[in-house]
């Protein structure tokens, strides 16, 4: 026994002194404005949770705030003189909201969670029959599940573009007080408002904290919640909500009246664009509104992780998302004639989204060694 | 001389009876813990749809009485635990854990499959002929059982020990510390160990000295003079693998506490002596034990049926020959999992699938993917998404289900991709393949692209 116990320890010994001497290799570190000159052996994960917080999901929020009382200005003023210029100052303004909401959608985690605050915001298609019905009875309750297909962006596309044939009846409407959509619209804007607010203040408050805090690898972690929001969000919000739903993956036929911003028709690309821009935004560290500053982020992490292999899976993952960026460019500014006509590129589309979901789901998921749910039962 | 083991040595019952009673203590918390984490509800009656070991898919789910069956489980294990009608107790125990085992393959784990061998093994050993409540109402209790009996439970042990460590003999593991690398550099959050795991020689480190326990630990068992250190050797290894790995839950104290039936007998007596003295303040009865502890002179000895051996004998040959029926495949047995079950392949790999599904009509070729949450819970859409005979098995589910929809002429096609031990993810089934066509058997599946790596080793 003692003999091999000693065979053993030198065994292990003889191993440990080979590993120690391979693992000195030293990269170049990029710089990336925070201080992580460690990054060889050292992550800080407390940064990255910080810099996420401070320099992207709060301030992308606040923007979004910002532009969303300017669209209630813009709603009171077109509903108060409904004419084709604050028609189309509203219109303007309903874009740029809805531009910046695609920066905030995919982070569903603390209050945003806890209210549905996506599913109240951005579940498409609307309900059009409810949203008439809301409105010709102007007896409805907003914070009610069956409502939430008749609030948000989606209600404000069918109020802004869908009531009528044309300009003109879409002012008609809005000019005669008594048909309610003035008010439907302004109802609307103050539920997204209010929504917001509780997110905002919400961040703002003592969560910000008890999330950049949260830095272990359990279920219920910041990064772990976080990572799971993101994948979850590339696959359903922005992989099948926008894509491959209209496209018809699912059905075995194509929707084109399932687009994000079916009645707007022309938006349904720029807001997917966005919504690209966003998501390469947040997996490189980019800051909300400054491309050029930068913190620690997921390809950080995984850079950190895959530090002794040269075909780095962030570099994979990039350019799939620029290929799948490049396809979205391709496609015409209106989903719906895209899918009309050529549904073939729409599904091209998607299968280049597709890869980036493998390459999220799998090899990400499986090198930061994060359950994909929360399923828990024993493993060996 | 083989045969005079067999007819003629003879061991004091004492190690069967505490083994007998520490296995049905570890029971007893294993199931409370599976009952009151809610795996009841969430692994058996949950999902609509459960995935069937091949030739068992008459075993089917109980919703409700589900509760029933573990119930009983229970009242079964404080019957083996007491001694108390020990012989039905341990066969109902056995009968019931196995059926609900096989309620679903999603949930098989090594060590559920250790328990139900374990248990088999107590169905045919007089683990109650001695210490038990059995024995105080017969009046009756014995001093000498064969060795084979205690040794047979021993064999077993290191047969998983043994298995388990040359499974790790392969060059993922001992090469590219694999998949250790990967979960432990995860575990940066552990307290005081957490800095280090994230080095590479601590990950080629926990990989030898993992395979090397796991070889050597059985005969440093087995050996007398090195017995007591080796014990040690397996308390601290087990905790350490717990502290790494809450997730394996019962597995390390079950390991633990089987690994007693190693040390000497007189250990094992003072055990019982302890509870014996305990039990007394109870009740004047156990006082009878004290009798049948210090005798040894009396020499009351069991005589088995006379089928138990071969039994055995055979149960044995099949442990030892089951987990290389990999050998008679083709392929990377990692990557296609032909012959991975039991075969004691514990914690050696790390595989991440996503698969979805694609229902064409041959006929106008129209197609759509399912959504795999419609169907499955996340814990079976991700044991399916990397083990094809979830997957074969999930697309005649689909087949069958879109017919029933009044869809014709289906073909189902698997969109598959697999990251195995932190390789790049691959594509795992031919997407050309209609998996409606294939039958499920023992063949090898073709319909698996090879992975495009080699993992060398046993």
């Amino acid at each position: 026994m003692k003999n091999l116990i000693s065979i053993k320890v030198i065994l292990l010994s003889l191993i440990l002194l080979n590993c120690t001497s391979d693992s000195d290799t030293n990269d170049v570190i990029e710089e990336t404005g925070l201080n992580i000159e460690e990054q060889q052996t050292e992550f800080d994960r407390l940064s990255m949770l910080t810099f996420w917080a401070d320099n992207i999901i709060i301030p992308s929020i606040n923007s979004f705030y910002v532009e969303l009382n300017s669209l209630n200005e813009y709603a009171s003023s077109f509903t108060s003189n409904p004419n084709p210029s604050t028609l189309t100052q509203l219109r303007d303004q309903w874009l740029t909201t809805y531009k910046k909401w695609q920066h905030i959608e995919m982070f569903d985690i603390g209050v945003a969670e806890e209210i549905y605050f996506k599913n109240r915001m951005n579940i498409f298609p609307a309900n059009v029959e409810k949203i008439e019905n809301n409105i010709s009875n102007f007896d409805f309750n907003l914070d009610d599940s069956v409502n939430f297909a008749s609030q948000g962006f989606t209600a404000f596309d069918y109020l802004l573009f869908g009531i009528a044939q044309d300009d003109d009846e879409i002012i008609a409407k809005y000019s005669d007080s008594s048909q309610n959509y003035d008010s439907y619209m302004l109802a609307i804007t103050s539920k997204m408002i209010e929504l917001t607010i509780s997110v905002k203040s919400n961040w703002e408050g003592s969560y910000r904290d008890s999330f950049v805090e949260s830095t272990e690898n359990t279920a219920t972690s910041s990064i772990n919640i976080m990572l799971n929001d993101f994948v979850f969000y590339f696959e359903k919000g922005y992989r099948a909500n926008k894509f491959g739903i209209p496209a018809g993956v699912f059905s075995g036929g194509p929707l084109p009246d399932r687009i994000e911003a079916y009645n707007g028709e022309i938006y349904s690309q720029i807001l997917a664009l966005e919504a690209t821009t966003a998501i390469e935004n947040f997996f490189n560290g980019i800051a909300y509104g400054d491309p050029n500053k930068t913190g620690l982020s997921i390809k950080n992490y995984l850079d950190f992780i895959e530090s002794d292999v040269s075909d780095k899976l962030s570099a994979r993952i990039n350019n799939q998302l620029q290929a799948g960026k490049n396809k979205i460019n391709e496609l015409n500014t209106n989903f719906k004639i895209q899918i009309k006509e050529n549904n073939h590129e729409m599904l091209l589309t998607y299968d280049a989204i597709q890869s980036t979901v493998i390459l999220l789901k799998v090899d990400m998921l499986q090198k930061l060694n994060v359950s994909v749910d929360y399923a828990d039962a024993d493993g060996d | 001389m083989l045969k005079s083991y067999l007819t003629k040595s003879k061991v004091h019952p004492a190690p069967l009876a505490v083994f007998r009673i520490v296995f049905g203590l570890l029971m007893l918390v294993a199931l409370i813990r599976f009952w009151t984490n809610g795996w009841i509800y969430s692994l058996y009656i949950e999902p609509d749809f459960h995935f069937k070991y091949y030739g068992f898919s008459w075993v089917k789910g109980l919703g409700n009485y589900t509760y029933l069956l573990y119930s009983s489980c229970i009242i079964a294990v404080v019957g083996i635990i007491l001694g108390y009608r020990y012989r039905l107790s341990i066969i109902l125990f056995f009968l019931l854990i196995t059926y609900s085992e096989l309620i679903d393959k999603t949930t098989y784990l090594n060590h559920y499959y250790f328990t139900s061998c374990i248990a088999f093994l107590l169905c045919f050993l007089p683990a109650a002929h001695y210490f038990s409540i059995d024995a105080i109402q017969k009046e009756k209790s014995i001093d000498a059982i064969p060795s084979w009996m205690v040794d047979g439970i021993k064999l077993f042990l290191c047969i998983v020990y043994f298995y388990a460590g040359l499974a790790k003999i392969n060059s993922d593991w001992l090469l590219e510390a694999q998949p250790l690398s990967l979960w432990l550099t995860s575990k940066y959050d552990i307290p005081l160990i957490g800095e280090i795991l994230k080095y590479r020689w601590v990950h080629y480190a926990a990989s030898w000295s993992g395979m090397l326990y796991d070889v050597f630990i059985p005969f440093f068992l087995l050996y007398p003079k090195t017995r007591s250190i080796a014990f040690v050797f397996v308390i601290l290894f087990h905790i350490m693998t717990k502290i790494f790995f809450p997730s394996i839950g019962m597995f390390p104290y079950i390991m633990i506490f089987g690994a007693t039936i190693f040390l000497d007998v007189q250990w094992h007596k003072n055990q019982l002596e302890f509870l014996r003295k305990f039990a007394a303040k109870f009740s004047q009865k156990f006082n009878f034990l004290k009798l049948k502890l210090t005798t040894s002179k009396a020499n009351v000895s069991f005589k088995p049926k006379q089928y138990i051996l071969p039994l055995f004998i055979s149960f044995f040959i099949i442990q030892i020959f089951l987990p290389f029926r990999y050998l008679t495949y083709p392929g990377e047995l990692f990557w296609n999992e032909q012959g991975y079950r039991f075969s004691w392949r514990v914690m050696l790999m790390e595989k991440k699938g996503y698969t979805t599904f694609k229902i064409k009509d041959s006929i106008n070729q129209k197609t759509f993917y399912v959504d795999n949450a419609d169907f499955l819970t996340p814990f079976q859409e991700r044991q399916m998404s990397f083990q094809p005979d979830f997957i074969l098995e999930y697309a005649h589910y689909l087949a069958n289900h879109f017919e029933k929809q009044g869809h014709q002429n289906i073909q189902v096609f698997a969109d598959s991709f697999v990251a195995l031990n932190g390789r790049p993810s691959e594509r795992f089934i031919d997407p050309s393949t209609d998996l409606n066509q294939e039958i499920e058997s023992f063949k090898h599946k073709k319909w698996v692209l090879p992975l495009k790596d080699e993992i060398h080793g046993l």
